[in-house]
């Protein structure tokens, strides 16, 4: 089984960001984490390999600190690494960044490509589906359950209120979600190894892409400016005895905000 | 005129509100004199959901092939991308629930061109056209434009208004986009329905959201009753769901549901950033926690500082009385 992990660093949940340059850039705290739903598919990769043998390669796109979520990855037990760290990478929208992580999925034969359901970062959920698409290779999203058997996967997805079991043939792609498994905490033999690997990395012309096919300059979606989300007045303290402050928020929901 | 596509999709006989939405914005594009609305639709189409759709739209294309009566990522981003190319459409719309947010990517590639997810606001009929979509869970807002055609967006729901239906109907044009069985290489097994929410979290007006502050599975009685007198949803906490007190289905947050309800009521929540960038859109919050300090206070419109045992069931039974039920 080779299994390909497509994973993403990015800015911390809890990291301040703010809007500088007259909505033109943003100012990210430096904290950085794996992303959430990465992990859970990190995680997956290595149960699968675990079961049926084979390799895990984690590839990312990213510069600077981008490698930490390949050193996450090797630390946790992964086999194999790629880098995207071209400058031209950079910036691209849901369709540039899944083109190039597909093009660098294929360079080697693989099973199945497990990534998150979304980055939580510019929250898009795209590039698993569109690396699918490009891939010609069917998905599974959302899903919570993954059993491999004979070429087969059969995968359970959350959906709005239940779940919907799903049969694939592979190879495959699937997107992770929250309740696929619990993610392992590094040994320390791991991170010895994290620290010293030498990671290869890939570059565009590595990739047969050009210049206008990767990055901001790949894009068909740009960001024109960031925005402030509208703030809410400060908060009403209804207060009294439980009684009487129930009344009120009910007054106060049917009659002034006529909500309900 | 330029052609728009709106991609409906239904519960049972209903269209779900996301597409209304759509609909309904779509018949102020109809108005503008520049575009051409169209509802698309695929799958088994009853005659109350056909009334109920064709009372927003001049026209509704019914795709009826045999492998999308059920829905899967690839026959639908197959047959909506040949529809797309046969009526050299500029627009694509969805909703942004489950179904929308998984097939549109790939439509998206398909038609090379890129795609605005989970959009909250719209600005069709200025040049360029811009989205508003916010990221970073929330923290920031992103106003995005196309260099591509067609134009691809999914929109989260509760994001428009509603209109109502005219009584003027539109026709209905049945379709066969020539998508066959062989190019659809999942095969869904079986779907199991495990709660029974009405409305689902990401649609429902009314939310009713418990924390830790709850206690026991069995104290979620207290919120379901009050729900079930407003028709709410309710909905947990990452802890809630991680003690199996609630579905995963039911998390409100960064790793579960993005809300964004008419009204939004936590009891027992402290207010964890994680937890806020799931329900920030909400339209009024209002927040029951017994510790003055809790930092949900900051992010609601209103705040009771108090036992929620005490305060829910009194809520209840004050809706009850206005209510007359
Ligand atoms: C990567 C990551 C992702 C996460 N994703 C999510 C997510 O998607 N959704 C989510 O919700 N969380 C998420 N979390 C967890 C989040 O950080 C918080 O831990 C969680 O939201 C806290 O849940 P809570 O408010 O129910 O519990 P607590 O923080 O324990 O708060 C309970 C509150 O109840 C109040 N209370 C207790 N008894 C009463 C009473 N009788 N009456 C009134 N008030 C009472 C207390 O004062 C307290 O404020 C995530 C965390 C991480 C690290
Ligand atoms: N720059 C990237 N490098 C590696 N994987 C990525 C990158 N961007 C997105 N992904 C993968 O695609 C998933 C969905 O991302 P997105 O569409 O950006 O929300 C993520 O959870 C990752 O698995």
């Amino acid at each position: 089984m080779n299994i390909v992990v497509l994973a993403k660093q990015v800015p911390d949940p809890e990291a301040l960001v703010e809007i500088s340059a007259g909505g033109k850039k943003l100012e990210i705290e430096q904290k950085f984490a794996t992303n959430l739903f990465d992990e859970f598919a990190i995680e997956e990769a290595l149960r699968i390999r675990e079961k049926h043998a084979g390799k895990v390669k984690v590839i990312t796109l990213g510069g600077g600190k981008a490698t930490e979520v390949i050193r996450t990855g090797i630390a946790m037990g992964a086999d194999e690494a790629l880098l995207l760290e071209d400058e031209a990478f950079l910036d691209g929208d849901g369709y540039a960044t899944a083109l190039a992580l597909s093009r660098a999925a294929a360079k080697e034969p693989f099973d199945i490509i497990l990534c998150g359901r979304q980055a939580i970062d510019h929250d898009r959920g795209e590039v698993g589906q569109m690396v699918a698409q490009f891939l010609g290779l069917p998905h599974v999203g959302n899903v919570v359950k993954l059993d491999i058997a004979d070429g087969k996967a059969v995968a359970e997805s959350a959906i709005e209120g239940g779940k919907e079991i799903v049969e694939v043939q592979l190879p495959a792609v699937f997107t992770a979600q929250k309740g696929l498994n619990e993610p392992r905490v590094p040994q320390i033999m791991g991170v010895m190894k994290a620290m010293k690997v030498q990671i290869p990395k890939a570059t565009l012309g590595d990739l047969g892409l050009s210049p206008e096919e990767a990055g901001l300059k790949g894009s068909k979606v740009r960001i024109e400016k960031y925005l402030s989300p509208k703030k809410r007045p400060p908060m009403q303290l209804i207060t009294g005895e439980p009684m009487q402050a129930a009344a009120e928020a009910i007054r106060i929901l049917i009659d002034v905000e006529r909500v309900i | 005129m330029d052609k728009v596509l709106i991609f409906v999709e239904a519960k049972g006989d209903e269209p779900r509100k996301a597409s209304l939405e759509l609909l309904s914005e779509g018949r102020k594009l109809a108005e503008s004199g520049q575009y051409s609305v169209e509802a698309v639709f695929a799958g088994k189409l009853s005659d109350t959901l056909k009334e109920k759709i064709l009372g927003y739209t001049e026209r509704l294309v019914h795709f009826t092939d045999q492998v999308l009566e059920h829905y899967t990522a690839q026959g639908f981003s197959l047959a909506l991308a040949a529809y797309a190319q046969e009526t050299d459409a500029k627009m694509i719309l969805a909703g942004a629930t489950r179904i929308g947010r998984d097939f549109m990517p790939r439509l998206a590639v398909l038609l090379h061109t890129g795609i605005a997810s989970d959009v909250t606001e719209a600005r069709w009929l200025e040049n360029p056209m811009t989205f508003v979509r916010p990221i970073y869970g929330g923290k920031v807002l992103a106003e995005v434009s196309f260099s591509t055609f067609p134009v691809i967006v999914t929109a989260r729901p509760n994001s428009f208004g509603i209109e109502e239906p005219s009584l003027k109907k539109g026709e209905i044009v049945e379709k066969q986009t020539g998508v066959s069985a062989e190019q659809v290489t999942t095969k869904v097994v079986r779907i199991d329905e495990s709660s029974q929410a009405k409305v689902d979290l990401t649609e429902a007006d009314l939310i009713v959201v418990g924390g830790r502050g709850m206690k026991t599975a069995e104290n979620f009685k207290l919120l379901e009753d009050l729900a079930e007198v407003i028709g709410a949803t309710v909905g947990a906490t990452r802890p809630v769901v991680d003690t199996k007190w609630r579905d995963q289905t039911d998390q409100v947050g960064k790793s579960g549901k993005t809300v964004s309800p008419k009204l939004y009521i936590g009891a027992g929540i402290s207010g964890a950033i994680h937890h806020i960038m799931g329900m920030d859109t909400s339209k009024v919050i209002l927040a029951i926690n017994k510790d003055p300090n809790a930092i949900i206070f900051d992010y609601a419109d209103y705040g009771i500082v108090g036992d929620l045992f005490e305060i829910i069931p009194a809520m209840t039974e004050e809706l009850k009385k206005r209510l007359g039920k």
